[in-house]
């Protein structure tokens, strides 16, 4: 086949509309200007804070909830959202503790396949049956929990066998803890993926229009599924961290964990409506949220206003980011 | 002709003051100018038509009268007072009303709560429905137009035309709101309505000139003359003319509209247009059926271009799906180059070699934050890809090229292709299907929609490459004279049904009144 060629020149101006707007700009750097506001904050409060020592325990206790958020940043960018990554985080807690004495040195890897493939069923559900996300991933936070309490006899279950995930105890370099190491591995691992593969494209074109994307004949269907099992996958993960601090896994064990987690994803800049947003604003999202956590109770704050400020935050953050000019009606 | 029946005397005096006046009104959009300085005048008790072609700047003028679009420069006089509109209510307020063209009913609640939703007044006491208050209030404005319409029917079990009788009703209730006559606006009212229907609607028309004002806006001619008193021409955004509908024929008003150019110049049309005998048969669709279609069949030879015509609702727009994966077909078989197609999804289609441009190109043709590069290589990955990972070098020669065979104005390959021109956009659009060279038939659903002239014409030019290096083009065009010009074939969908094929070959093309006698 010849290829046609156009050689007139257009007579139109090449850009019509401008690139972002100053507000624009503003909003995208605004996660990394309130991490280091809230540094600077939280170390005038308390001088002490800002001494290797607590931000090595900050940073530790952000590494499940950066990879539950990051995990759920993929279902949130096709212009989904995931509920049940709590719940699913904490009934992975159960099975680790129950496969441990089973599979020893193999049990984090059944676990974070087991919650993988999980992930993969409500996927399939949301697109086969073609149930809303919101609705499948509720049902599957309500189930999730029942069964965790269900076999684990509504009650944690000790980890004797400390060995197994000792390893996320140790530090990379004596100073940064291996729990947070792995997550910004999985973090840099994701991100990876989506810049080198057309998947990037493919989410980006799901979650934007989903009826473009269908039309440019993009794998929609197995982008969502895909999304759902990474997110999965990482909710299996977040539990073998949180198994490693606690010993012990619990039915309940990661269940607040659900709002912090959308909190750092919508305060990282991604879209709840999808298309626009990226791994990496979820990772200093996860930040943002951990320093709120742990910088309350420096500034006299009870920890019972906790959910106050994620409930705040989430409705603020998504005030801030929402693109209204696509969303006509609002449910 | 009903033309007899018109009163010489409805028309008012000059020195009346107009109902509505529109004053230079200028609207853009990125990369169009969707108004122009457009300049209208609706007297009172009189009914106005307004002509004008697809992106003539029609709807946005309509939807600028009541406080959809606001303006970027220009003045809306109602009745003498210079008025600024900021919403429907804004608009009825000042007494004008639209029926939109697609309908605004809310299909599960009775006509006599659709006629005063919105407008509920003593039709609503301590925050209660009062049953009774509203038939009666829904029986009166039903009867100001005289209908028979049972005011306690749910509107989906309401016939099309009956519902549009419903939406006249709905919107005279904004006499409540304003002591003088209303002016309503009816948007293509006639395009899916039966001629019996059509001549009811008529008569009503000429009822609501006896007390309000009437914009009445059309595709089809004989009808605005039939009807309007006057006829204002809408094109390129501009207002170019005025005409007395008394003794003016279509053809007056369709020179106005395309304006000097006739269709065969600025479509490329004869001048390279492929001749001789078609070559090898490459789309078959026979007995092709689904929710809006029935029994379909059509031809498409390597380096044809099958133009399809007809009016809203003729079923055309959910074929060109069909053939894509995107539609539910129930019954037909359709093969490319000798192989039966499944129709399973669009995955498959694309995978066949079959391309589809939508009509709606921000929503569904491309991602608008993605970037040229990424929504050009959007369907066919393999083609900037090694393996399964993007090769950039690979991406950029192939991405590069395209920008610079089809001449797109684009900063960089990586800019957003919201950021450009709608006919760059569509460029883009169009290249997605040509970068694997792997396109064997083109289904165009309004390629040109709301691209100026120039970018239509390359869009035109390009359209004809395509053909003349074989691919097989099913074209659903954005007027008559742009199937005419560009078709070799064409063929016309009436209700669902293919009616009738009109040969369409360079120097013997049909006219659009040809075409419209078959779509009707």
């Amino acid at each position: 086949m010849s290829t046609p060629v156009l050689a007139t020149p257009a007579a139109d101006p090449a850009v019509v509309s401008g690139g972002p707007t100053v507000g624009q700009r503003l909003t995208s750097f605004m996660p990394l200007i309130a991490l280091v506001a809230l540094l600077a904050a939280l170390t005038i409060a308390d001088p002490d804070f800002l001494t290797q020592r607590s931000l090595t325990a900050a940073v530790r206790t952000s590494a499940p909830l950066v990879v539950l958020a990051a995990g759920a940043t993929l279902v949130v960018l096709c212009g989904g959202i995931d509920l049940s990554i709590a719940a699913l985080c904490s009934l992975s807690t159960v099975f680790f503790a129950m496969w441990l004495p089973d599979l020893g040195g193999l049990t984090a890897l059944a676990v974070v396949v087991a919650a993988g493939a999980i992930g993969a069923v409500q996927g399939l559900a949301h697109v086969l049956l073609r149930i809303p996300s919101f609705i499948v991933t509720l049902g599957g936070l309500s189930i999730f929990s029942s069964v965790a309490l269900v076999i684990s006899d509504a009650g944690p279950i000790r980890v004797v066998d400390r060995d197994a995930t000792k390893w996320l105890t140790l530090y990379v370099g004596g100073v940064v803890p291996m729990a947070f190491f792995v997550a910004v591995l999985v973090v840099a691992a994701i991100a990876l993926v989506l810049r080198l593969t057309p998947v990037q494209s493919w989410i980006t074109a799901t979650g934007f229009s989903e009826s473009a994307a269908r039309l440019a004949g993009t794998p929609v269907d197995r982008v969502k599924v895909a999304a759902f099992t990474v997110s999965g996958a990482c909710a299996g993960l977040a539990a073998v961290m949180l198994v490693s601090r606690n010993f012990s896994g619990s039915p309940t064990m990661a269940d607040n964990l659900l709002l912090p987690a959308v909190a750092a994803i919508v305060v990282g800049g991604t879209a709840i409506t999808g298309g626009h947003g990226s791994i990496w604003r979820s990772l200093v999202g996860a930040l943002v949220i951990t320093l709120l956590r742990v910088g309350l109770p420096i500034v006299g704050v009870p920890s019972a206003w906790e959910q106050i400020l994620y409930g705040a935050i989430i409705v603020a953050a998504v005030a801030l980011t929402l693109d209204r000019s696509k969303v006509l009606i609002i449910k | 002709m009903i033309d007899a029946e018109l009163e010489p005397t409805v028309t008012p005096l000059s020195a009346e003051v107009p109902a509505l006046e529109v004053r230079g009104l200028v609207k853009h959009y990125p990369g169009v100018k969707a108004l122009d300085g457009v300049d209208l005048v609706v007297r009172q008790n009189e009914v106005l038509g307004l002509a004008g072609e697809n992106g003539a700047g029609k709807s946005t003028l309509l939807k600028a009268l009541v406080g959809l679009v606001r303006p970027d420069a220009g003045e809306i006089w109602v009745r003498g007072k210079k008025v600024r509109l900021k919403s429907v209510v804004d608009a009825a307020d000042h007494g004008i009303g639209m029926v939109f063209q697609e309908q605004s009913l809310v299909p599960n609640l009775t006509a006599a709560e659709n006629i005063v939703l919105g407008s509920e007044g003593p039709g609503v006491r301590r925050g209660m429905y009062r049953w009774k208050t509203m038939r009666n209030l829904a029986q009166q404005q039903l009867d100001k137009i005289g209908s028979d319409i049972d005011p306690l029917a749910r509107t989906d079990t309401l016939t099309f035309a009956e519902r549009q009788m419903v939406e006249i009703a709905k919107v005279l209730r904004i006499e409540q709101r304003t002591q003088f006559a209303p002016v309503i606006i009816l948007d293509e009212p006639t395009s899916v309505l039966e001629s019996k229907e059509i001549e009811t609607l008529f008569t009503q028309v000429r009822r609501l000139r006896e007390f309000a004002s009437v914009v009445f806006v059309s595709h089809r001619l004989d009808e605005v003359l039939d009807v309007c008193d006057r006829v204002t021409v809408l094109r390129g955004g501009e207002s170019v003319g005025e005409v007395a509908a008394a003794g003016a024929v279509p053809g007056d008003l369709h020179r106005m509209m395309i304006g000097s150019t006739g269709s065969d110049d600025h479509y490329h049309g004869n001048a390279s247009q492929r001749s001789g005998e078609p070559l090898r048969p490459m789309l078959e669709v026979r007995g092709l059926s689904g929710k809006t279609f029935r029994d379909v069949d059509l031809d498409v030879h390597a380096g044809e271009i099958v133009g399809i015509v007809g009016v809203h609702g003729s079923g055309r727009e959910d074929v060109c799906r069909a053939l894509f994966g995107a539609e539910p077909t129930t019954a037909g078989e359709v093969s490319l180059d000798g192989t039966v197609l499944e129709l399973s999804g669009t995955r498959a289609a694309c995978a066949a070699g079959i391309g589809y441009v939508p009509a709606e190109r921000k929503i569904e043709g491309m991602v608008g934050p993605m970037s040229v590069a990424d929504n050009m290589t959007l369907t066919k990955q393999k083609s900037r890809c090694n393996g399964p990972l993007i090769a950039p070098k690979k991406q950029a020669t192939l991405v590069d090229g395209w920008i610079e065979r089809l001449s797109i104005r684009t900063p960089h390959r990586g800019t957003a292709i919201q950021r450009l021109s709608g006919g760059n956009q569509q460029k883009v659009v169009l290249a997605r299907w040509l970068v694997a060279g792997d396109i064997r038939l083109l289904l165009l659903d309004h390629p040109t929609r709301g691209l100026d002239i120039g970018a239509r014409s390359e869009v035109y030019r390009l359209m004809r490459e395509l053909a003349n290096s074989g691919v097989a083009t099913v074209l659903l065009a954005d007027s008559l004279e742009e199937a005419i010009g560009m078709s070799d074939r064409i063929l016309v969908m009436s209700d669902g049904r293919a009616t009738k094929e009109v040969a369409c070959p360079a120097g013997g093309k049909p006219t659009p009144l040809d075409l419209v006698k078959e779509m009707v």
